[in-house]
């Protein structure tokens, strides 16, 4: 019996190999934070100065999907919690930490432009860039607008972004970040 | 005026342990501090301090003694520190002193991130080595 039609699972864990100890697709809310924040320090606790800055890069990504993802999920609690993707790869050398959600096309290009700043700062341009966007009024529940650069300052490498669309409305976005062993 | 006591919790949210003391203006906030709503919390720390430098207009010291906060929060350290300024420009007395565990794993950023806090409120920051 049968009653799969699109999703094949054996196919999706291949897609995640054996180096991917933790990945998730769901409602990002403050308790699954808290789950996962525990299981990357203990996943990584071989590694404490690279889990430690997986922990911190998680918080301030996981936080961006939680407010900003296009697609939403209702909980019991009538909360509306954004939905997206959460990855860790571990590599030779490095883990590699992922999100995806969707994005309203409308704020794309800003997202965009932002990555695209970030990447072309060295360290001292890039701390002067997170002194003056803290500057700005708070965002969503005292948002500070300086996420991504902490996660490229707390990464020390660039920041891998993707953006594919979906449909007339949104994209996929998605950011890897490289956390050196 | 009442003195401020949150005990800090490590659970769903990160809330960190304030004592705000009126009686003698030692100010401390501790822990790890990652909330859901960071304005909401902060609020009141932010009206107590601007009170206090009203109405008891006497020495504050503030100890930071934070292990965690995310960048949210750190928009509200610079709002503590830029009352503490103001306070200061207007003849008010006050040591900010920030703890630092020599050990943790990442001291280099901590230590990044309070320099950009002085150079962000043009305000001196002692830096205390646990």
């Amino acid at each position: 019996m049968h009653y799969r039609k699109d999703i094949n699972l054996l196919d999706f864990h291949r897609s995640l190999d054996k180096n991917t100890p933790l990945s998730y697709k769901g409602p990002i809310d403050d308790q699954i934070l808290q789950a996962f924040g525990t299981y990357i320090e203990g996943l990584l606790k071989e590694s404490p100065k690279a889990s430690r800055k997986v922990f911190k890069i998680f918080v301030e990504l996981a936080q961006n999907i939680s407010y900003y993802s296009a697609e939403k999920s209702i909980l019991l609690n009538n909360k509306e919690i954004g939905t997206g993707m959460v990855l860790i790869n571990e590599l030779a050398d490095c883990y590699m930490f992922m999100t995806g959600n969707l994005v309203q096309n409308d704020d794309i290009v800003s997202i965009i432009e932002k990555s695209e700043i970030i990447n072309s700062l060295d360290r001292e341009e890039l701390r002067e860039y997170k002194r003056q966007q803290r500057k700005l009024p708070p965002g969503k529940r005292g948002g500070a607008h300086i996420g991504l650069i902490q996660v490229a300052l707390t990464s020390a490498n660039p920041l891998d972004i993707e953006v594919n669309p979906v449909d007339d409305d949104h994209s996929f976005f998605s950011i890897a970040v490289k956390i050196d062993k | 005026m009442e003195n401020i006591k949150i005990t800090g919790q490590h659970g769903v949210n990160f809330i960190p342990t304030v004592d705000f003391n009126a009686d003698s203006g030692i100010c401390e906030l501790a822990g790890e501090s990652y909330l859901e709503d960071t304005i909401e919390f902060y609020s009141p720390l932010f009206s107590w301090l601007k009170q206090y430098t009203v109405e008891i207009d006497k020495p504050i010291t503030f100890n930071f003694k934070l292990r965690y906060f995310n960048t949210s929060s750190s928009k509200c350290i610079i709002d503590i520190l830029n009352i503490l300024r103001k306070y200061k420009d207007d003849d008010g007395t006050i040591e900010v002193n920030w703890f630092y565990d020599a050990e943790e794993e990442d001291i280099e950023d901590e230590l990044e991130e309070i320099e950009d806090f002085m150079i962000e409120t043009n305000l001196k920051i002692n830096l205390v080595a646990n």
